[in-house]
Parts: C-alpha cells; sequence; structure tokens
C-alpha cells in the first residue's frame, strides 16, 4: 500500500515539475472591463487591467484589434508578459454603432467559451470607446476599475440604470417573449461618465433608446427596487420608497389584454407654495402615468417587448403561436394601466391633507 | 552449593552493582544477593533482622524464611528473579536460593497532575510508569465489580507487563476474546514500544492513523471502558491505550460533558470545524492562487495579487516552504527544554511574522491562511491524531497545486476513502456505535 | 445490522451526480413543453423497477445478485450477468471518459485529459481496492462535508427563476417517445439503482428506507430540468449542453467570499461521481471474479482500472462519447429491465419450488 502511495506521489511530483503550466494570480492579467468596437469586419477591444501597485490599485489598458475577441486576448497573451484571464471581466461595454449592427455572435461566443462570465454587466457607450478607455485610468478604485462601482447595486447602482448582464441578452436573443434594456453611458464632464438612458435590445440589435427616466419603470416591471429614485414635480419633490407591481392577464378573441396596477410609496421632501397631499398624488399619477403609457407605445412601435409581456401569455398562446408573439400578439395588447401612489409619510413636518 | 554460588557469581561478574554479602542470622549462614540500583540494602537488610532476630529457632527461621519468599532453583530462574529487584537469600547449609520483596529505591515519580493533555474543569490525576498505580487510579475513578483486569508478562528476555482492562457487559466479549487471543499467542514477542505492540496485537503497522486513542487521563479511559471499549497499560509507559480508535477520538473529549450542553455541542462542533480548515487552508490556498482563481471575488483575487508581487516561485513552493518550517518550528518547540522553548516561539515569530515577508520571500496573505492553518490543526486531540491532520494536509496541497479546487475534493476524497478503510478489530475507524459493531464483527 | 442511512444516503448522491449534468439537457431536447410528462414518465418507470427489484431481493437474503444468477444455471448467467458486466463496464468508461471532458469544459481547460481522467480513475480504484464497507462510509463522510454546499447551491439556484415559463402545463405532443435522447435520459434514471443487489449480504437494509430514498430524489429530477427552464426559457436553454450548469453560473451572490458557485457545487457533483464509479468498478469486479476466481478480488479491480483506462484514452472527442452513450442504451435498458424481472421470476419460482414438494 505504501509503496503504491509513495509511487503515486512520484508520478505526482513528475507531473507537477510541469507538463502543462498553471499560472499563479499575479502572472495573470485580470481584466475588469472589455470594451469592444467594430472597425470594418474587426473587432477592437479595449481592456482595463488593474495593476496592484507598491501601495495602491492603478490600471492600464491594453488596446488590440483582430477578428475574434479569442484571437485579440491571444494576441495581447503574446505581447505581454503575464497571460490574460478573462474570468474576471465584470464590465462590457459596446460602442453604439456595433450594438446597432447586432451584438448576437459576440453575446453567443461568451456563452460558448465560458472564457467570460455570463454574469458579466453589459452597457453601450455613446461616446467614442477610445476617449473613453483614455480617461478610465486616472479613476482609481480598490476594485481596480471605477465602472465596476458604477454598477455595482452595493455601491453606486441607481435604480434609473437598467442591470442586464450577458446571459440576459443571451436569452432575449434567443426567447419569444422578451427583450431587454441595457444601460447607454456616455462621458461626462465633470464625473466621468453620463447616464443618458438605456438601449432597446432586440433580438441581439439595438433597436431604440429609453430614457433614464423611463428606465426607472422598466426596472421596477421587470422586479428591482426602485429605492432612493427621487422624483420632481411641479409642487413637490419626493422620494421612491417601495414599489409593488400587480398584474391580470385576459386573452380573447386573439387578442392579449393585460391590466396592471403598480403602486408607488413616496415620501415628500420639498414642496413649493404649500400643496395638499391629494394634489401631489394626483400630479405624481399623472406624471407616472403618462411616462409609462409613452414607454409602452414606444417600445410597441420598436416590436421589442421589454416589459417581458408576453410572459404573462404563455399559458394563453400555444408555442408555436408564441413565436410570433413581437410581430403579432404585442402590437394587439391592451393595457390598462393603474398607477397608484401611497404617500407613506411627509418627513417631520405635517402636510395638508386637502 | 559452592558450584551455585559461583555460577550466579560468573553470570554477573560484569555487573558492578551486583552484591553478594555473606550474614549470619541466629547461626544460620546466609548470602544476601540482589542489586544495589534497586534495592535499598541498609533498610532491607534491617527490616530482614527485625523480622528474624528474636527469640527464634534455626528451624522457625528457615520455615518463616521459605513461606516469605519464593523458592529458586536453576540459575536461569535466579538471575530473572535478580533483575527484576528481589532479594535472593542463599542459605548455605541447604542447597536453596529464597527470593524476598525487598524494600526498593523509589524509582517510580509520584502521582502528578497531566503533563500532555491540559484538562480544564476535570480531574487532574494522570496515569504514571507504574502499571500497578495506573490501574489503581483508574479503579478509583470507575468504583465498580465489573472492571476487570488482566495481566500478561510479555516477552523471553525482555519482560515487560502489560495489563488489559475492560468493563465486563459493556465491552463487547468477541471483542475481547480476539485482543487476548492475539496477546496469548504472541506472549513470548518482546514489546519495547507501542509499533511492537501494535505488530503483537496484529494490526496495520503501516498505517498513518494511530489504531487506539492514547491519553494519560483516568476520566478518558474510564468513560471509554464504559462505552465499550479497552483499556491496555504497558508498564513503564505512562499512558492508557484505549481499543479501538475511532474518528470521534479527533473532536470528542470525554472531560466536554463537564460543561452544558450546549456548550459541549458548541465545542465539537468548533474541532470539527477545525479539522476541516487544517486540512483543506494550504491546499485550497494555493488552488485557488495558482489554479482557479476566478473563484475569487474580484476585490480579494486582486489583494492577493498584490501580496504575491515580487515573490519569487509558485504559490505551491511558497506554501510548502512555510508549512516545512512551522513543522521544524512545532518539532523544535517539542524537543527544547521548557526554560529555553519560549526562544524558538520568538524565533519563529520574528521570522513567519516579519522578516519573511519583508524579504519578500513569501506573500502576507500566505501567512494569514498559514497561521489558520497551524491554529487549527492544535484543537485536535491527541498529539497523534493531530500529526496525522498535519501529514494528510500534504496529499490535500499536491493534489490541489495540480487540478486546483478538483484536486482539494479528490484529497478529501481520498483520505475519507483510505479512513473509511481502517478495520481495527473489524470495527471501522468511522462507526459510531461500538456496541452494535462490536458485537457483529468483534 | 442494519446500514440503511448508509445505502439511502449513497442512494441520494449518485443519484446527485448522475441527475444535473446531462439529464436536464436530454430532457429538454425531447421536448419543447411540459417537461414534467417525460420527467414523471422516467420517474415512474425508475420506482416501478426498484420496487419489482427489491420484492425479487427479498427472496435472497443472503446472496447478492452474482450468487443468485450463478446458483440459477449457466443460462442465466449468461443471459443476464454477463449483459450486466459488459453494461457497468461501458459504464465506467463512459462516466470517465465524459465527467473529465465536462470537467475540462468547465473550469481545467489546461489541464490535459489523460491527468483528470486518471486521477479520477485513481482515485474510484483506490476506494474500489477497500472493499464495499469503505465505499459506503466514505459516501456518508462526503455526504457530511460535501452535501450542505450542494443543497446550499440547489437552493440558491432558484435566484433568477421566472415561474411564467412554466407554462404551457400540458402538451398532446408524445413525440419524445420516438426521440432517442429522451432514452439516454435513462443513464441517470436506471443508473445506480442496480447496486441494490449486490450490497444486502455485507450491508444488510430495509427496503422502506430504499424507497424513502427513492421519493427524496423526485424532486432532484424536476428541479434539474426546470431551475433552467424557468431561468432561461426552454427556446434558450435547449442551446446548452449542460443546461443546470449555466443556471448555476449566473448566480449572482455578492456576499459570497466566492465569485462562482458552479465550481463547488460542480466539483461535489464530480466527487460524487467518482464514488459512483468506484461502486461500479467494484461490481464489474465482482461479476467478473465469477467468471475467472482470482484469490485477489483488489487484483482483478486495478486491472479492470488500467482496461477503462486504455479505453477512455481511445475515445477522442464529445461525439464519439455520445455514439458510445447511444450505442450503451439499448443494453441499458436491457439490463435495466431484464434484472429486476428475472430476479423476482427466480425468487418466486424458488418458493414454488421450495413449497410444492
Amino acid at each position: 500500500m505504501i509503496i503504491r502511495k509513495g509511487s503515486f506521489i512520484c508520478c505526482l511530483l513528475i507531473l507537477l515539475s510541469g507538463c502543462w503550466d498553471n499560472k499563479d494570480i499575479n502572472h495573470r492579467l485580470m481584466p475588469v472591463v472589455l470594451g469592444i468596437t467594430g472597425e470594418g469586419d474587426q473587432y477592437k477591444a479595449y481592456l482595463q487591467v488593474p495593476r496592484p501597485e507598491s501601495d495602491e490599485m492603478g490600471s492600464q489598458v491594453i488596446i488590440e484589434e483582430g477578428h475574434t475577441i479569442n484571437q485579440i486576448v491571444n494576441k495581447i497573451s503574446v505581447n505581454m508578459e503575464s497571460s490574460i484571464d478573462l474570468l474576471h471581466i465584470k464590465v462590457i461595454i459596446v460602442d453604439k454603432e456595433l450594438a446597432e449592427k447586432g451584438l448576437s455572435d459576440l453575446i453567443t461566443g461568451f456563452m460558448r467559451s465560458r472564457d467570460i462570465s455570463s454574469k458579466a454587466l453589459i452597457a453601450v457607450s455613446e461616446s467614442n470607446l477610445d476617449d473613453l478607455f483614455s480617461k478610465i485610468s486616472h479613476y482609481k478604485a480598490p476594485e481596480g476599475s471605477i465602472l465596476l462601482d458604477y454598477f455595482e447595486k452595493n455601491a453606486g447602482w441607481e435604480p434609473q440604470i437598467a442591470l442586464t448582464r450577458i446571459w440576459q441578452v443571451y436569452r432575449s436573443i434567443h426567447s419569444y417573449t422578451r427583450d431587454v434594456a441595457i444601460p447607454l453611458v456616455g462621458m461626462g464632464d465633470t464625473t466621468f461618465l453620463n447616464h443618458t438612458g438605456s438601449a432597446v435590445i432586440k433580438n441581439g440589435k439595438m433597436v431604440g433608446r429609453i430614457s433614464s427616466d423611463e428606465t426607472l419603470l422598466y426596472n421596477a416591471f421587470s422586479g428591482h427596487s426602485t429605492n432612493g429614485k427621487i422624483e420632481v414635480l411641479d409642487d413637490a419633490s419626493v422620494m421612491i420608497l417601495g414599489n409593488q407591481l400587480m398584474t391580470k392577464n385576459k386573452f380573447e378573441n386573439d387578442k392579449p389584454y393585460l391590466t396592471t396596477n403598480i403602486s408607488f410609496k413616496v415620501m415628500i421632501l420639498e414642496t413649493k407654495n404649500n400643496p395638499s397631499a391629494e394634489k401631489i398624488k394626483k400630479e405624481l399619477d399623472k406624471l407616472l402615468m403618462g411616462r409609462l403609457e409613452g414607454l409602452l407605445e414606444k417600445s410597441q412601435k420598436n416590436k421589442a417587448d421589454i416589459f417581458g409581456m408576453g410572459q404573462y401569455f404563455r399559458k394563453e398562446i400555444p408555442r408555436d403561436k408564441l413565436k410570433n408573439w413581437r410581430s403579432n400578439y404585442y402590437l394587439a395588447l391592451k393595457l390598462d394601466l393603474n398607477v397608484e401612489v401611497d404617500i407613506q409619510n411627509a418627513g417631520n413636518l405635517k402636510i395638508p391633507s386637502k | 552449593m559452592n558450584s551455585l554460588l559461583s555460577e550466579i557469581k560468573a553470570t554477573f561478574k560484569d555487573n558492578d552493582d551486583f552484591f553478594l554479602m555473606p550474614q549470619n542470622i541466629q547461626g544460620i549462614d546466609i548470602v544476601l544477593m540482589g542489586l544495589t540500583s534497586l534495592i535499598d540494602l541498609p533498610k532491607s537488610i534491617e527490616a530482614l533482622e527485625d523480622k528474624f532476630e528474636r527469640n527464634s529457632t534455626k528451624k522457625e527461621i528457615l520455615m518463616r524464611l521459605n513461606n516469605n519468599g519464593e523458592k529458586k532453583k536453576n540459575i536461569a530462574e535466579i538471575s530473572s528473579s535478580v533483575i527484576e529487584g528481589n532479594l535472593l537469600v542463599l542459605v548455605k547449609s541447604k542447597a536453596n536460593v529464597v527470593a524476598l520483596k525487598p524494600i526498593g529505591k523509589s524509582l517510580s515519580r509520584a502521582v502528578e497532575s497531566s503533563e500532555n493533555e491540559q484538562v480544564l474543569q476535570g480531574p487532574l490525576v494522570a496515569f504514571t510508569e507504574e502499571v500497578d498505580i495506573s490501574i489503581g487510579i483508574l479503579r478509583k475513578q470507575l468504583p465498580t465489580a465489573n472492571l476487570l483486569v488482566k495481566n500478561y508478562t510479555m516477552g523471553r528476555d525482555i519482560n515487560r507487563k502489560l495489563s488489559l482492562l475492560y468493563c465486563e457487559g459493556k465491552a463487547s466479549p468477541k471483542l475481547i476474546r480476539a485482543i487476548m487471543d492475539k496477546l496469548d499467542m504472541s506472549q513470548d514477542k518482546e514489546i519495547n514500544n507501542i509499533q511492537d505492540l501494535i505488530k503483537v496485537l496484529g494490526l496495520r503497522s503501516r498505517s498513518v492513523v494511530a489504531p487506539f486513542k492514547i491519553t494519560e487521563l483516568p476520566e478518558e479511559a474510564a468513560q471509554s471502558l464504559l462505552k465499550g471499549k479497552v483499556a491496555l497499560f504497558l508498564d513503564n509507559f505512562p499512558f492508557a491505550l484505549v481499543l479501538p480508535g475511532v474518528i470521534w477520538d479527533l473532536f470528542i473529549l470525554e472531560n466536554d460533558r463537564n460543561f452544558t450542553y450546549p456548550l459541549m455541542l458548541a465545542i465539537r462542533l468548533l474541532r470539527m470545524v477545525a479539522i476541516i480548515v487544517s486540512l483543506i487552508v494550504p491546499g485550497l490556498y494555493v488552488a485557488l492562487v495558482a489554479v482557479n482563481p476566478e473563484v475569487l471575488q474580484i476585490e480579494l483575487a486582486l489583494s492577493i495579487a498584490q501580496s504575491r508581487e515580487g515573490v519569487p516561485y509558485p504559490a505551491f513552493v511558497e506554501m510548502l516552504f512555510m508549512l516545512i518550517i512551522m513543522e521544524f518550528i512545532i518539532e523544535g518547540s517539542i524537543r527544547l527544554p521548557k526554560s529555553i522553548g519560549p526562544t524558538i516561539t520568538m524565533v519563529g515569530g520574528i521570522i513567519i511574522g516579519q522578516a519573511v515577508v519583508e524579504a519578500k520571500l513569501v506573500s502576507n496573505i500566505l501567512i494569514i491562511f498559514l497561521a489558520a492553518a497551524t491554529i487549527a490543526n492544535s484543537t485536535v486531540i491527541g498529539f497523534q491524531n493531530a500529526a496525522f491532520i498535519r501529514l494528510f494536509k500534504y496529499i490535500i496541497l499536491i493534489l490541489a497545486a495540480i487540478y486546483g479546487v478538483l484536486g482539494v475534493l479528490a484529497g478529501i476524497f481520498l483520505i475519507g476513502a483510505h479512513l473509511a478503510s481502517i478495520q481495527v478489530f473489524g470495527i471501522s475507524y468511522l462507526s459510531n456505535n461500538l456496541k452494535k459493531e462490536g458485537e457483529k464483527n468483534g | 445490522m442494519d446500514k440503511s442511512i448508509q445505502i439511502t444516503v449513497f442512494y441520494i448522491l449518485t443519484h446527485m451526480g448522475l441527475i444535473f449534468f446531462l439529464y436536464p439537457a436530454n430532457i429538454i431536447e425531447s421536448t419543447t413543453a411540459a417537461h414534467w410528462i417525460p420527467i414523471c414518465i422516467g420517474l415512474f418507470v425508475h420506482i416501478l423497477i426498484v420496487i419489482i427489484y427489491l420484492t425479487g431481493l427479498q427472496f435472497f437474503p443472503h446472496k447478492d445478485l452474482v450468487s443468485i444468477y450463478t446458483a440459477s444455471g449457466a443460462t442465466m448467467t449468461f443471459l443476464f450477468l454477463l449483459p450486466v458486466g459488459v453494461y457497468f463496464l461501458m459504464i465506467n468508461i463512459i462516466a470517465v471518459r465524459a465527467y473529465s471532458e465536462i470537467i475540462m469544459i468547465i473550469f481545467l481547460s489546461k489541464t490535459p485529459l489523460w491527468a483528470i481522467m486518471g486521477l479520477l480513475l485513481f482515485s474510484a480504484t483506490y476506494l474500489a481496492y477497500k472493499g464495499l464497507k469503505a465505499i459506503f462510509q466514505t459516501g456518508l463522510i462526503l455526504a457530511i462535508l460535501v452535501l450542505p454546499l450542494i443543497l446550499f447551491t440547489i437552493v440558491v439556484s432558484f435566484q433568477n427563476v421566472d415561474w411564467r415559463y412554466i407554462y404551457p402545463i400540458w402538451n398532446d405532443d408524445f413525440s419524445f417517445f420516438n426521440k432517442s435522447v429522451y432514452y439516454k435520459s435513462f443513464f441517470a434514471i436506471g443508473g445506480s439503482f442496480l447496486f441494490l443487489g449486490f450490497v444486502h449480504p455485507v450491508l444488510p437494509y430495509r427496503p422502506k428506507m430504499v424507497l424513502l430514498s427513492v421519493i427524496a430524489i423526485l424532486p432532484l429530477f424536476l428541479i434539474s430540468v426546470y431551475v433552467p427552464i424557468m431561468t432561461f426559457g426552454q427556446a434558450t436553454s435547449s442551446n446548452f449542453l449542460f443546461p443546470y450548469v449555466m443556471t448555476v453560473d449566473a448566480i449572482q451572490l455578492s456576499w459570497l467570499m466566492f465569485n462562482r458557485v458552479t465550481m463547488f457545487f460542480l466539483l461535489g457533483l464530480v466527487i460524487f461521481i467518482t464514488l459512483f464509479m468506484a461502486l461500479v468498478l467494484w461490481k464489474t469486479a465482482r461479476i467478473m471474479h465469477a467468471f475467472l476466481p482470482l484469490r485477489n478480488q483488489g487484483l482483478l479491480v486495478i486491472l479492470l482500472a488500467i482496461f477503462i483506462f486504455s479505453c477512455a484514452l481511445f475515445i477522442s472527442d464529445w461525439k464519439e462519447i455520445e455514439m458510445i452513450f447511444g450505442w450503451n442504451t439499448p443494453l441499458r435498458f436491457y439490463v435495466v429491465f431484464g434484472v429486476p424481472l428475472s430476479v423476482l421470476i427466480l425468487g418466486l419460482r424458488q418458493t414454488k419450488g421450495e413449497t410444492t414438494p
């Protein structure tokens, strides 16, 4: 037994001596942000790599071109002193032009190779990536990139930013009933980034855009919390404390009907001219209602079901017909929207109820 | 007559502590023999004279002498009796030698509190080298008529006393039978150490895991006996060898029962976690740093990468290097006398805590993992058990260096398989109900 | 002495290892909606054959499968024991090769295949060499150490679930019966239960406890298929080779020290599979022992392991694995149905033979 064990350990030691090499963590470059633009029929990739320096975290941007992402990574690996490990990429930024051309191949490639985590967030940049990445390394963050904090739910994320991961985009490419919105960013003047709304992605292509206020409603619809968002009205500004969604669906005469109740709980922060609670409520009601209807209209025009409303009709519509949800049923969808606003409290001061 | 005397003389002629002392008690010529190193001679002679001097006839004295001692005939018996420390009386008129129990030199230490195992809120007495005293201590701890003792004298040339203790009605008869058979069979084999004993008992001598629990605390031994185990005492070995050993010995101490029940559970759970930590932490570190860094959160990955910046060799070598130094420190602190022991701790602390990191030989995060593993290892009960856990972690370390996290789990699998395959007298190392198992396999 | 717990735990562990990798993809590929119908048909078959098998085995309380068949004459031996042996051998080759490939695809892309196969096979051989008792006790240890991790992952895998994907509930289309993919899913369903016939002389168990463990694993079959469907939807998850793995990959837990829960989940399952391989290896050796009575059964285990390793080296890609998987399917059905039924019939015949004269 011992002899067998001993010979086994000897074998292991022979193996250890380097049949294949496992590289230690400090010899791997672990980029956290990947930027991609199309350049002709080639991709141009930007990798932001955090670089541990003596007492703080610096970073470096590597730019390379190639026909596929893997080719690019390979090229970089050859040129760099360490090997590249894409597994830690957290944010992928895509050029707007590329997004409009279509992301399907890119996303499918990510899902296939497992090199890039399917949990990575994706965003579309309206600014030139060259400018963006030349600026990015001036901002230092402990995780290696300021962009990470921007989207991190427990750091800089705000409810009006869409939070969409690679696997969700991949799902939307194949799904019959669901499209996604991904955040649109541009370069800021004084801040690093400027959030400009969300891009509507349908079958892997960017087909439209919604504003950042509308993204809030998108988030509310997809079940994210909207806590903390401040809405400014004519007479007051309020903070949303919570939201709840109730839907009922009906399918008659080959036409889908949806009744949706969204209730928001708000807290009053500032007022002008001392309005009554009722008035604020009404005003907010009208604002949100108008915004929602506009959003729906817009997405119906794009034939992109970012709310996943088709999901509600999975029971009623047979699968072979559900395939045509976006082109047939979605346009015919009648939505009965009710927004309910509940003023949970008015802060430290009293407010007239009527 | 004189031939016997000269024969004895010839046997011990190279032993300078052997004495021959002609005496005359009440007109009887006798010769006293023995080893000065074992017999307190003046006291013994005094006692002898006390016994026989007063108003006794020659015949009475001779009779008493025969009643008090054992008659020894041939030279072999005589010499072994001398070695055992008896006082031999040769009566010149008769051709016989009588062995008496003299007043011996006090060569064994007194009953003291335990040295190797620390006791918190429990009986402090520990077993001693003298088998009889140890058995006595155990009897005091376990005052029951069911505690049975069987004595053996093992070895042909070198005699060693061995005692087998068990509780009747608790230990399975089959287990006791099996042990007794083994001992009877190899009465003439010499037992100089525990390895010999393992061989005599017919257990696997190459196994890393000790087949019994070794304890110097009577409470542990007594409770184990009540659970149906068997204790062996070896002469001049101040520990009870509790047979069969099971995995629970690693983290269950009978003294825990002197705390409240929830506390006991918490303490035992802590020890279990500690064993797992000390087994896998070094391997896991290497796996995560060298093979599967994608498992770590990015913040952690970056800070490890930062701490490893400038370390000249791979994580496996780094870990192995520090682990071996750690083993040196542990071994060194056992070896050194108590008065200079702290030096090692200090030197070790400086090396591990400061210098190695500052010299960029290893990363400081590794030191944390190393310390965690070492500290966790010290919670294991019993030095031998801690030692085999220490050894097993290298298997996991090597596998982890090749296969990453898969290697860690494969290591656990192999260690589990090894432990599962250990059987002591048909009782599996992992069994939790000794009585049931014993009945079936014993 | 009753060893029901060891048997129960082992039953659950090996099935876990078999379920979560290939089974979901097979089921999702075989039908487009109402996946519970094919799953439940499979489960029904599973329960049925286990009950038949257990009833049959009760006629032979002190005999294992090998001695049952050898005692019933040479025809029975060649009709059943030989196919079972070949089936086990094939299962072992497939398992070693397929799971090494899975490990390579998922996380050790740089490690050569032979090294991974070597590790898995070495671990399995070591354990099989140690014998039956050691195998089941190791199962218990692994359950204590690894099972909590796996259960945790199963629970958190519901993180991204959208319950509306469950619809449509009903589907009239039973075309999955015509698809070979569906029959491949019986790898998980009929893969492991045969061991019940090998262990009872050494490790006696109560059949009731085994049925309990059968019930315990039923939800796992449903979870393994429905969690990916509810996360990704049918259309998307049908593109995946390992749908459940992809689902676990999408779990985001920021409070955990580790980024990829998948790794621990998968490796835990791989370890369970190694356990399964150890047992199959032991069973194969046991059957071979009936034909080739060497003094040392352990030697047979080692020889078998070498044979399996060299066979697995000859399989060059995933396509070939699937092909051998396909070849194995008819044999699997023959064994999975033939063995329980034949044991039951032999048992009934034996009691009749005892009572009539």
